[in-house]
């Protein structure tokens, strides 16, 4: 247990930050020692299977295009030299600045009766019954395309790095052993990749299993939406509570599910030594335009696609651009961006560092068990916020007569920050520990050995050395950030708008052209931010 | 107090349970004395660095340095405070720094300390002249631990600790850098332990050695004494230079072997006569002697620069190693016969 001699202050800020991180995955477990509504057993006879139905459904479906999209590209890019590859490599990552909800308005708005499609063939063609020709992509259908053009590029990032780093050794064996290019890539290629392909999956397992803003707008029953409801409708916190914990287990099953089925397989990536750069085919007649057109098509469909819609009725319609509060919504934006990636970012390097320095077991255990949280989507992490604020202020702010803490966390910068800081934790506290792995342990001994004290070795040493990942995962928040939808819908205060509570309320009143302007500036954003750390993300 | 520069009073160290070193005691009697630890890889000498460092903590005993405890069951002074500087053995060079940044790591240490050892000397001194503004990914292992080497002298500590400092050395540059370290540790009065697997280089540079096996300390001693004089078996096969033959105390100083006949010489420590004792044969302890009626099959033969290392088989099975100069004109081959000079006289004969 807790090793007294242990405790400073970089132990107890430690233990704090694990403690709030953890606070979610408490409130959803403590759920289950209290009574719920009657709507829990209506959901029972009604719609609980469904929405286990259509989570399971989305998500393979999600799974199976993610898979086919990203690992796809990243082997042509990786393995084939074709005119645009250079461009490919990164622009296929530029998908990250579409959130799935923006890709479900484009969608929409393309397809739809009398929609951007519509006017186009009428335009070239004349008029004429094209409605019932055109394919409608709503539905079930259309939140996995919206989802898997949005999320393709986890798989696409990490398997790409995964092919980067395979060694020309590893394909000369595959040839020495008489294979064929069809078999070594199934035999030598996928198989290695294999870490990074799942951990790409992954990633895009939990985003699917809580999404809420493309499924919602597509009206597809799923967990996450069903919590939504509980919530919402019912006005049952518990219930809501209680479903997050299930949809948690059910992402802790796949990931115990591939963790079995890896068995003790190992994975190493070469040595220096035996490390041998790959040399790249060069690809000519139809096969170089096939690759082109795959790698073409998907950047197309996943980034030019909804930019080119949102653009489209921009232009059209330029009432709702004009009346749109530009400054206001970025101020608020760039405002939320900054404060939390300041939090998020300090309080990580306050963590990481209290781990290394204290070398704590218990500590260790605790921070791993916050930082599972990150499966936990952004609609359970503010309800079961605003449940555990409620139950403190009830229980124990009451005791000292002071009259209430809510409308300090509810509804306020405050509270929006802080399950941000929740929600993005681990992506800034792993990006720090990945740089901090980086690092020996004897560089800090051998700074203290040469008189530094631990907070000399801090600024002196691990700073600098970890600037370039902190500036990484300050930009990768940002992008989050820009892109959350429904952690800021919920805790925002009164009459605060992002781009994306913008988009979202527009879309959500079917004023999807409305909705096309703050799209459009999201992206925009977002894109920039992509732009500048895409050196970093296709390196790491 | 004590009177010692450094004192190591019945200190148990440990890095894990595999890896102790029970109830250790030893002591640096002056400012400026060099000691050496040799030992087997994995016995814990690097442990017994990392420990008097104050990178672990000790659990009985005490270690003093200029009669002041800095460690013990209840006190420890943290590294940053003891001025004691470790050089580790796999470099430590700060990654995102230059050479020369990362020895100025060392001088910042001794900003007020009169400077009586300049950071343009120690890079000279240590050949670092063309890799100063490189980072540590961009020069090799040996020139790593050079630099390491030379951050840890710059911060001139009360105590030095080198873990295994030169083993990426390159062989023909070693030799130089030990007498040139040896010369600059001596100069400046820098008191230091040496921890390496090298015989050869702890012989040189320790004013005593001190030998771990099995979790102790088995011997601490002049080197000369140690390879001369080592006090138990497991020290003599530790140090493999020589083997153990039967014999029987057959005089005041004298023995008798069944293969070599009479062995002459001054025992060290004195056995009744009629014992049955195991001799320590070392390889120069016996001479050739192509005219002698003493004749050994030769085995195996090594060649070393030098001189020669022949094994040569004794009729009940023995294998015994013969120091040859290499300048010797006769080169036996193996199966041959080796003649070896009677009597056979052994200036200090050890016994167990």
């Amino acid at each position: 247990m807790v090793n007294l001699k242990k405790v400073n202050i970089w132990y107890i800020s430690t233990f704090l930050i694990s403690i709030i991180v953890a606070i979610p995955i408490v409130t959803v477990f403590s759920s289950f020692f209290e009574t719920t509504s009657n709507y829990s057993i209506i959901l029972k006879d009604t719609f609980l299977y469904e929405y286990i139905f259509d989570s399971i459904f989305l998500l393979l479906g999600v799974l199976f295009l993610t898979f086919f999209i990203g690992v796809g590209c990243a082997y042509v890019v990786s393995f084939y030299k074709f005119p645009g590859v250079n461009f490919f490599k990164w622009s296929l990552i530029l998908s990250f600045a579409v959130p799935a909800y923006i890709y479900a308005y484009s969608l929409t708005a393309f397809f739809e009766n009398y929609g951007t499609a519509f006017s186009i063939l009428k335009f070239l063609f004349g008029e004429n019954d094209y409605n019932s020709m055109i394919p409608k992509f709503d539905g079930m259908l259309g939140a996995i395309l919206s989802i898997s053009f949005s999320l393709f590029g986890y798989v696409y990032v990490l398997t790409r790095a995964s092919f980067h780093y395979q060694s020309q050794n590893l394909l000369e064996l595959g040839k020495n052993l008489g294979f064929s290019k069809k078999k070594s890539f199934f035999k030598i290629i996928l198989p290695s990749a294999r870490p990074a392909i799942v951990a790409g999956l992954s990633l895009v397992a939990m985003e699917t299993l809580s999404d809420f803003g493309s499924v919602s707008f597509f009206g597809v029953s799923t967990l996450t939406t069903g919590i939504y409801n509980a919530w919402i409708s019912f006005d049952d916190l518990t219930l809501a509570n209680r479903l997050s914990f299930y949809l948690l287990i059910f992402i802790l099953a796949l990931f115990v599910l591939e963790n079995i089925s890896r068995k003790k397989a190992q994975y190493h990536s070469p040595s220096k030594g035996g490390f041998k750069s790959k040399s790249v085919i060069l690809l000519s007649g139809y096969k170089s335009f096939v690759a082109f057109l795959f790698c073409f098509l998907v950047f197309f469909i996943s980034f030019l696609f909804p930019i080119l819609q949102m653009l489209y009725w921009t232009i059209l319609f330029p009432k709702h651009f004009i009346d749109l509060n530009i400054v206001e919504l970025l101020i608020n934006t760039i405002l939320l961006v900054f404060l939390s990636s300041f939090v998020l970012i300090v309080l990580a390097f306050i963590s990481n560092y209290g781990n290394r320095v204290t070398k704590s077991k218990f500590l260790n255990i605790l921070t791993t068990f916050s930082i599972s949280g990150y499966a936990i989507p952004g609609v359970i992490l503010a309800v079961a916020f605003i449940t555990f604020i409620s139950w403190f202020d009830n229980n124990i702010v009451s005791l000292f007569d002071i009259k209430t803490i809510k409308t300090f966390f509810i509804g306020s910068i405050l509270g929006l920050v802080v399950v941000y800081f929740i929600r993005f934790y681990s992506l800034a506290c792993n990006g720090i520990k990945s740089g901090y792995l980086k690092i020996n342990y004897s560089i800090d001994e051998s700074s203290y050995l040469l008189g530094y004290s631990k907070f000399k070795t801090f600024f002196n040493i691990h700073i600098p050395y970890l600037k370039n990942s902190i500036f990484l995962i300050g930009i990768l928040i940002a992008i989050e950030i820009i892109k959350e939808l429904p952690i800021t819908l919920i805790m925002r205060p009164f009459n605060f708008e992002t781009f994306a509570t913008t988009a979202y309320i527009y879309a959500s009143q079917d004023l999807l052209e409305a909705a096309a302007a703050p799209s459009l500036f999201l992206i925009g954003i977002a894109s920039t931010f992509i732009l500048i750390t895409s050196r970093y993300i296709l390196k790491d | 107090m004590t009177k010692n520069f450094l004192e190591i009073e019945n200190v148990t160290f440990k890095a894990s349970n595999k890896n102790k070193v029970y109830d250790l005691s030893l002591s640096i009697q002056n400012e400026g004395d060099i000691i050496c630890l040799l030992g087997p890889s994995g016995i814990g000498k690097t442990t017994i660095l990392r420990t008097i460092a104050g990178l672990e903590k000790i659990e009985s005993g005490k270690i003093v340095l200029k009669n002041k405890i800095i460690s013990s069951k209840d006190i420890h002074i943290e590294p940053e405070n003891r001025n004691i500087s470790l050089s580790f053995q796999d470099n430590c060079l700060f990654p995102h720094y230059t050479v020369m940044q990362n020895i100025e790591f060392g001088a910042a240490r001794n900003k007020k300390k009169k400077k009586e050892l300049n950071i343009n000397d120690i890079i000279k001194f240590l050949d670092l002249n063309n890799v100063v503004n490189k980072f540590p990914h961009q020069i090799s292992s040996g020139e790593a631990q050079r630099a390491s080497l030379a951050r840890s002298l710059i911060s001139k500590p009360d105590l030095l600790l080198l873990d295994e400092p030169l083993s990426n050395v390159d062989q023909s540059f070693k030799e130089e850098i030990q007498v040139k370290l040896k010369k600059i540790l001596t100069e400046l009065k820098i008191t230091t332990i040496i921890v390496t697997h090298d015989s050869y280089e702890a012989f040189y540079l320790g004013s005593k050695c001190g030998i771990i096996l099995d979790g102790q300390l088995k011997q601490y001693d002049d080197p000369y004494n140690v390879y001369h004089f080592p006090n138990s078996i497991k020290v003599v096969n530790f140090l493999n230079r020589g083997i153990l033959i039967p014999a029987r105390v057959t005089g005041k100083n004298s023995l008798e072997n069944e293969d070599l006949g009479t062995i002459k010489g001054n025992f060290i420590k004195s056995y009744p006569k009629g014992s049955d004792v195991q001799l320590l044969l070392q390889p120069e302890d016996l001479e050739h002697d192509d005219k002698s009626n003493l004749k050994l099959e030769v085995v195996d033969r090594k060649f070393r620069g030098t001189n020669f290392i022949y094994t040569l088989k004794t009729l009940s099975n023995l294998l015994i190693p013969v120091f040859v100069h290499s300048h010797h004109i006769h080169q036996h081959e193996v199966d041959e016969k080796f003649g070896i000079k009677r009597p056979i006289y052994i200036d200090h004969i050890v016994c167990f």
